[in-house]
């Protein structure tokens, strides 16, 4: 008995991880790109590269660039606000030249559906946000999103009333998923959260101007540039990907805009 | 029965392989510490006791953040670990091991502590005076009466590497296939629309491990006991 139980233990221990043979290249990817990217790596894997497995690992961008900054062995960052890459560029931590803006994105305040057709937000009464409930956005001391959320809310002013009834999450996917489950009045999240999601309404579009202009940089991370790199970002900034990633909602920039 | 997909085995078998390291790795500390402060007495004892049980009462969080400082790229150990070992703990399913056993450790050496104070002294006294070596002694005699006792460590140790969570998450992330361990896997399945009935299917295999763990550490107790007494 003690004799299988320690073959079990060196299996256990010792035993292959991921699938062999199969390069694999590590996306850190913001949350928001979750079903666009997901989509995208399928069709990768099926299509474009049989040989190159990605991993994708979402998370909001500031917890991902702080792991990138420790060291988590990313070989691609996907981004959803230019200061986190900004952190990282400082940091030497972005493989020189390989940074450009992939995508735009808006923001969306969006309400559990409840059958009936929902009223546009009328952004000139601003204070009304605070009859719809609580609101979730993503925490705006380091999640893009509720950063955001935040610098339009205090450009109409209702920060201060609305930040005690707020609920903070921990990427901006979680203040989606807390309106699915009708947890929260309301949320703020991007657009391509909101697309195609048949729990949620979205009452309106958070004007642009109100925020500064929401970018996703794409970059390989320092020292990890290959082949197999390489492709996966070739892949991401190709024009099949622009497609799905406009479908999913996301305005895909032009050579870096 | 359930069927498991894919993305769910990895996850179950990547729990396992860092619970079962966890525990391999921290036995013989463990029992080296449980040994430590059962048997001798020195300069730093109490510190020491605190040191040990410092997991159980600080935030995970904390815990996983200084191994982060510690074991990191940057930080001391990892960074000797590298150059001289080309050891990595950060961001990989070793450091998730790592974090569980730091998580377990204190535990692990109540457990056994406690069964090494329960030893008759008199028997190893009575080995000793007829020629057995301490090291002998301690492995023909102190071992195997403390058995029930080690068996309870590892069994614990087990448990709480399974469900280890906060350190895990701070110190290696939430990589699939790599760190991301049943609880983290339920985590992002909590965090994301979509999710709710992988979340469930989660909840039910974690519960399902847990009552498997403690039924076989019945069992074998059960089976132990027949045997000392037989």
């Amino acid at each position: 008995m003690i004799w299988r139980g320690l073959l079990i233990l060196t299996l256990l221990l010792w035993g292959p991880t991921a699938a062999a043979g199969q390069q694999q290249v590590t996306i850190f990817a913001a949350a928001s790109t979750q079903p666009a990217l997901s989509k995208l790596a399928e069709r990768f894997e099926q299509g474009e590269d049989e040989e190159i497995g990605l991993r994708l690992v979402f998370a909001a961008t500031s917890t991902l660039a702080k792991q990138i900054a420790a060291g988590a062995p990313a070989d691609l960052f996907l981004a959803a606000s230019e200061d986190w890459m900004d952190y990282l560029a400082r940091r030497d931590l972005l493989a020189p030249g390989s940074r450009r803006n992939l995508l735009g994105n808006r923001l969306a305040l969006i309400a559990p559906a409840n059958g009936a057709a929902a009223p546009p937000f009328d952004w000139s009464r601003p204070q009304s946000l605070l009859a719809l409930g609580r609101l979730a956005l993503g925490d705006p001391d380091h999640v893009p999103a509720g950063i955001y959320a935040k610098a339009a809310l205090e450009t109409l002013g209702v920060w201060p009333d609305l930040a005690p009834s707020s609920a903070r999450t921990a990427n901006v996917r979680a203040a989606l998923a807390l309106v699915e489950r009708k947890e929260v009045g309301a949320a703020i999240v991007y657009r391509s959260d909101a697309q195609g999601r048949g729990d949620v309404v979205t009452l309106g579009l958070v004007p642009s101007q109100l925020h500064p202009p929401i970018r996703y940089p794409l970059a390989i991370v320092a020292g990890r540039d290959s082949a197999a790199v390489r492709r996966a970002y070739d892949f991401l900034s190709g024009p099949k990907a622009r497609a799905v990633f406009a479908e999913a909602g996301f305005q895909p920039l032009a050579n870096g805009g | 029965m359930l069927e498991l997909t894919p993305l769910e085995w990895e996850a179950l078998l990547l729990s396992l392989r860092v619970a079962t390291l966890s525990v391999v790795v921290s036995l013989p500390f463990g029992l080296f510490i449980a040994w430590l402060l059962a048997r001798r007495d020195f300069a730093g004892k109490i510190l020491l006791d605190g040191l040990v049980h410092l997991p159980l009462v600080v935030p995970p969080v904390v815990v996983g953040y200084l191994l982060l400082l510690l074991f990191g790229r940057q930080g001391p150990l990892g960074a000797w670990l590298y150059d001289h070992l080309g050891i990595t703990l950060a961001f990989n399913w070793k450091g998730a091991a790592l974090a569980a056993a730091v998580m377990a450790f204190p535990l692990m050496v109540r457990a056994m502590r406690l069964s090494l104070e329960a030893v008759d002294r008199k028997l190893e006294s009575a080995a000793r005076t007829l020629g057995a070596g301490r090291l002998s002694v301690f492995v023909t005699i102190t071992l195997p009466l403390m058995w029930p006792g080690l068996l309870t460590a590892a069994i614990l140790g087990f448990a709480r590497s399974l469900g280890e969570f906060g350190a895990t998450i701070t110190f290696v992330s939430n990589i699939p296939g790599e760190t991301r361990t049943l609880p983290l896997a339920l985590y992002s399945l909590i965090q994301s629309p979509d999710g709710e009935a992988g979340a469930l299917r989660l909840t039910v295999i974690a519960v399902v491990l847990a009552l498997a763990a403690l039924a076989a550490s019945e069992l074998l107790a059960r089976r132990i006991k027949r045997r000392l007494e037989g």
